[in-house]
């Protein structure tokens, strides 16, 4: 993952965090406010509905009052409190009374109780309405709720009683409306509210007895359990209820309960207030807040990547510097504009490629007069050793001419010998010193590893157990299963024949000489290690530098020349040593061996001996 | 001298002029077509076609009654086959019928031309008409006649002959003990005297026999009071939960008013009764009971009680028993006991006919029991 894309990615997840807590809190907050906001409305409708209906009460009264007040009704009160008087012409009066004064109920009573004519039960004329007549004021009383039976069955009524006194006679006039659909039809409701009503007239809840404006309620039954909470303890409640799995279904209702005259509960209205408005506008403004984020998202989203990829672009410019001075390119500059911390690193940048140029230059300079004046150590010291005995025979040469000149042919013929002798020894050093000036290009072709092994080591198997010299036991693992490798097998045969002779020099007492092949990585491992003296670390560090030598005799290119073998398959060499235990060597091989530009290696023209260095 | 000769003769002049006309104003008119309302609706005048209501069945009587004067003929045995005082000259059923003189009536032809008939009028309509003088006379029901009467209405009221009943449908849920301590218990739960005093405005009497008092003589032997105590007794008897379903004629108000009182006198005795309109025709489950009016068809309480008997047994799934054709006031007597005492039909109150008479109408005489509509000497006066 870039670092464009771990920035684009923080700023989503931080813009995505930012808005998801502004929606969470934004949407809390408006359902509270929401919520305050119906409570309110819902508490200042039902104070309306509570005004109108005690409105509707006065009203009644009233409308009793002026029953009472009429003249035909003194008259009755009058004619009534006459002895034996006919009260049976007044039997059909409560009708006509009721009818022009809407009321549902109308009773006119006679000074004992007795009904003397009634709208809703004309047919109890006689009967007897025993609470009438108890003392009660019933001016100061107004109207209160009662239970009323009628020829359709009990209903509630709504009443009012007015007294008309003649004489020492009362004549009771007994009014009300009923409560039910038309009572609830005549309340002058805000939008979106409703009146039930639940008339308690039975032991137990009757899904018929609760009607609104238009009748019996549907699904009468899901406000059961409200109800009978009412019945069990009347007070005034609220509670929500959901008619569907719509939320804007949802209704919140104020239950109040409707007492009689004793306290008894009579009825239950229940005042709902419709929560669809609100839910409905709850859900447009957080559909418009969702719209919203999304689109704050969406532009967040770009702005994101602009911005990771204006902020990462001096990075990725100094990741590109870096790259190339990791390929080589040490004047590798990259571009500073501000003065902000990436300007301030892109400039260190640009020093410190400028200080590596330099440095560099001046090591590869140091180097180079360092490898020379190795060289020079080295030709100095490999033609040292032929010159010494050049000059001691040439001395010998021109004192046996001077002092014996008798036996100055014997020591010409001694001296000229030697003198050959060394002059090979000078030409064999010139030699190896032009050969690894000319390292070949490799000739690749299939080479099976195993096999190669198996015959280097059938070529030293007779100076393994050499007379004179502690024997040297060789052990072969290898792997069955090897790939077949694409290398010039004469080089690595070389290379290979090399590491052995340096772990046959390691084991002057004799040892295990063991070489181990494996496969992995797409490639293939050989191992060589034996079991000799071993070599300090700061050996092992060094160990691959040209003309570096361990041995008395040795120039110190042999394992340079392993190394560059192997390093033109592109392979990789490594050595693990311990003193006084042994030496490994692990080479790594590709089955295929590219070349530095990725290509294959062209075939060598013609294949170079190496010699066999020991280190 | 002569002035006071020439002013007493002036008066005398006066005074025949004004006594001739007084005479001839009083002397019967032939001509004009009388405009009588019911309430009924009669929808066939044949006597053997079910009616749908007694009510129907009253009025398709009188009318046939005019047609044949049937009742009269077996009264008074003057012989058949000459028609009664008018026939039949339009007829809709239902709504209208308009008779018109009987030219060739054995007793002469009746004054009046015709009679023309509207039928399934309401009592506020028929009373509206007789008002506006669309009417001549109109059937007014008991329970309005004193109202009508109080509004100037000329109201005629017949004698107590027609019986409001209620009627226990067969049943075979109870044993016929039981049936007759159910229909004990209602007739002491209802209070007869109030429906007459309140519902019928005091036109008419409580009813105890099958009898009214003016027929027999013995129908104060037949209580009549409310008598709660032994109701509530005898519903404890019975102890079982009753349930009594009351049907009446919708379209009668006198019947529903009675039954609704009678769900609450009985309500009020322990008892349950539900009203019904025009139900049931039978007893299907539970006890079932109707409200029923039957006219006496004659005077004669023999005769009368027979007719009851004759309709009644069947109605209530009873076998009454009429009184022997030369019984006496006792067997009348032991016979009316022997029917109330089933308690299978409840007599209720005795009702009369009403009448309100236009200023047209001259010598209406109230019909008695058994006598239909008197239009044979009905004559149309001038409108005063």
């Amino acid at each position: 993952m870039t670092f464009r894309t771990k920035l684009f990615v923080v700023f989503m997840i931080a813009l995505l965090s930012s808005v998801g807590v502004v929606s969470v809190g934004v949407t809390v907050a408006t359902r509270r406010a929401f919520e305050e906001s119906n409570r309110s409305h819902s508490e200042a409708l039902v104070a309306q509905f509570e005004r109108e209906f005690d409105r509707h009460k006065q009203d009644i009264v009233h409308r009793v009052q002026a029953i009472a007040d009429a003249e035909a009704t003194v008259r009755m009160a009058i004619d009534l409190s006459r002895p034996k008087s006919d009260v049976s012409v007044y039997v059909n009066d409560a009708r006509g009374v009721s009818q022009s004064h809407q009321l549902d109920f109308l009773d006119f009573v006679g000074d004992d109780g007795s009904i003397i004519s009634s709208n809703e039960s004309p047919e109890r004329f006689g009967y007897k309405i025993d609470w009438l007549t108890q003392p009660q004021d019933w001016a100061a009383l107004g109207s209160f709720l009662t239970k009323v039976d009628t020829q359709d069955g009990p209903a509630l009524g709504l009443m009012a009683v007015s007294v008309v006194r003649v004489g020492d006679k009362n004549m009771y006039v007994l009014g009300g409306e009923r409560l039910g659909k038309d009572f609830l039809a005549s309340l002058v409701l805000p939008t979106g509210m409703r009146a039930l009503l639940y008339l308690n007239l039975d032991p137990s809840f009757q899904p018929a007895n609760l009607v609104d404006e238009n009748g019996p309620v549907s699904d009468g039954d899901r406000l059961a359990t409200f109800i009978e909470q009412e019945r069990q303890q009347p007070t005034r409640r609220t509670f929500k209820i959901s008619w569907t799995s719509d939320a804007a279904s949802a209704e919140s209702f104020h239950e109040l309960p409707l007492l009689g005259r004793q306290g008894e509960l009579l009825g239950t209205l229940l005042i709902g207030n419709s929560q669809r408005e609100a839910v409905l506008l709850e859900r447009r403004i957080l559909l418009l807040a969702v719209s919203v984020a999304t689109m704050g998202l969406l532009f967040g989203l770009l702005l994101s990547w602009w911005g990771a990829a204006r902020v990462t672009r001096p990075v990725r410019r100094l990741a590109e510097g870096a790259r190339r001075v990791s390929e080589g390119n040490w004047n590798t500059r990259v571009e500073v504009r501000g003065r902000n911390e990436i300007a301030q690193l892109a400039s260190a940048f640009n020093r410190m490629t400028e200080q590596l140029s330099e440095q560099r230059e001046r090591l590869v300079q140091a180097e180079r007069v360092a490898a020379w004046r190795e060289l020079a150590r080295r030709l100095a010291h490999e033609l040292k050793n032929p010159l010494f005995p050049l000059q001691t025979t040439v001395e010998n040469l021109q004192r046996a001419k001077e002092q014996s000149p008798e036996q100055f042919e014997e020591v010409f013929r001694e001296s000229t010998g030697i003198l050959l002798s060394e002059i090979d020894n000078l030409k064999i050093i010139v030699s190896r010193f032009s050969d690894f000036a000319r390292m070949p290009q490799p000739e690749l072709g299939p080479v099976n590893l195993n096999e190669t092994v198996r015959g280097i080591v059938k070529l030293f198997e007779s100076q393994f157990g050499a007379v004179g010299r502690p024997p040297i036991t060789p052990e072969l693992h290898l792997d069955e299963n090897l790939p077949m490798i694409q290398v010039d097998e004469a080089l690595l045969r070389r290379a290979i024949e090399n590491l052995v002779l340096n772990a046959m020099d390691a084991m002057p007492s004799g040892g295990v000489l063991m070489l181990r092949t494996t496969h992995q990585d797409g490639g293939v491992d050989l191992e060589i290690s034996d079991t000799g003296t071993g070599l300090t670390p700061e050996e092992c560090e060094r160990l691959f530098t040209p003309y570096y030598t361990t041995k008395q005799h040795g120039t110190g290119l042999g394992l340079a020349i392993v190394q560059s073998v192997i390093s033109d398959h592109g392979g990789r060499i490594s050595v693990e040593s311990e003193t006084g235990v042994g030496t490994s060597f692990h080479i790594h091989l590709p089955v295929k061996a590219p070349t530095a530009r990725g290509e294959a290696i062209a075939p060598a023209p013609a294949p170079v001996p190496v010699p066999v260095e020991k280190a | 001298m002569s002035r006071r000769r020439a002013a007493t003769s002036l008066a005398l002049a006066a005074a025949l002029i004004v006594a001739v006309h007084a005479e001839a104003s009083h002397r019967p008119r032939m001509g004009g077509t009388l405009r009588f309302e019911i309430g009924a609706s009669v929808n066939s005048l044949d006597p053997n076609a079910k009616p749908a209501t007694f009510k129907e069945a009253l009025a398709r009587d009188e009318i046939n009654w005019l047609l044949s004067e049937t009742r009269k003929v077996i009264t008074e045995n003057e012989g058949a086959g000459a028609g009664g005082p008018f026939r039949v000259s339009d007829w809709e059923p239902g709504k209208r019928v308009v008779l018109v003189a009987n030219e060739n009536w054995p007793q002469g032809r009746p004054y009046l031309d015709s009679i023309e008939i509207q039928m399934a009028r309401s009592a506020h309509d028929r009373l509206l008409d007789l008002d506006l003088d669309r009417a001549d006379i109109v059937e007014i029901a008991p329970e309005e006649a004193r109202r009508a009467s109080e509004r100037g209405v000329h109201v005629s009221v017949s004698q107590p002959d027609e019986l409001l009943a209620l009627v226990f449908l067969p049943s075979s849920e109870a044993a016929d003990a039981e049936q007759q301590k159910i229909g004990e218990a209602v007739s002491r739960s209802i209070d007869r005297a109030a429906i007459v005093n309140f519902i019928l405005q005091k036109e008419g009497e409580p009813a105890g026999g099958f009898l009214p008092q003016w027929s027999s003589g013995t129908a104060f032997l037949f209580s009549t009071a409310t008598d709660p105590v032994a109701a509530r007794n005898l519903w404890s008897e019975i102890g079982r939960s009753l349930k009594i379903t009351l049907g009446y004629d919708a379209s009668d108000s006198l019947e529903h008013s009675v039954a609704e009182r009678i769900s609450v006198d009985v309500r009020e005795t322990g008892g349950a009764i539900s009203v019904v309109p025009d139900g049931p025709a039978h007893s299907s489950k539970g006890e079932g009971a109707r409200l029923v009016r039957l006219s006496m068809s004659s005077p004669n309480p023999r005769e009368a009680l027979a007719h009851f008997a004759n309709e009644l047994g069947p109605l209530a799934g009873a076998e009454f028993v009429a009184p022997p054709v030369d019984g006496g006031p006792q067997q009348i007597y032991d016979a009316e006991r022997a029917m109330v005492n089933t308690y299978r039909v409840v007599p209720l109150v005795w009702l009369p006919r009403a009448y309100g008479l236009g200023p047209r109408v001259r010598d209406w005489k109230t019909p008695g029991p058994g006598e239909g509509w008197p239009f044979a000497d009905v004559w149309l006066g001038d409108m005063k």
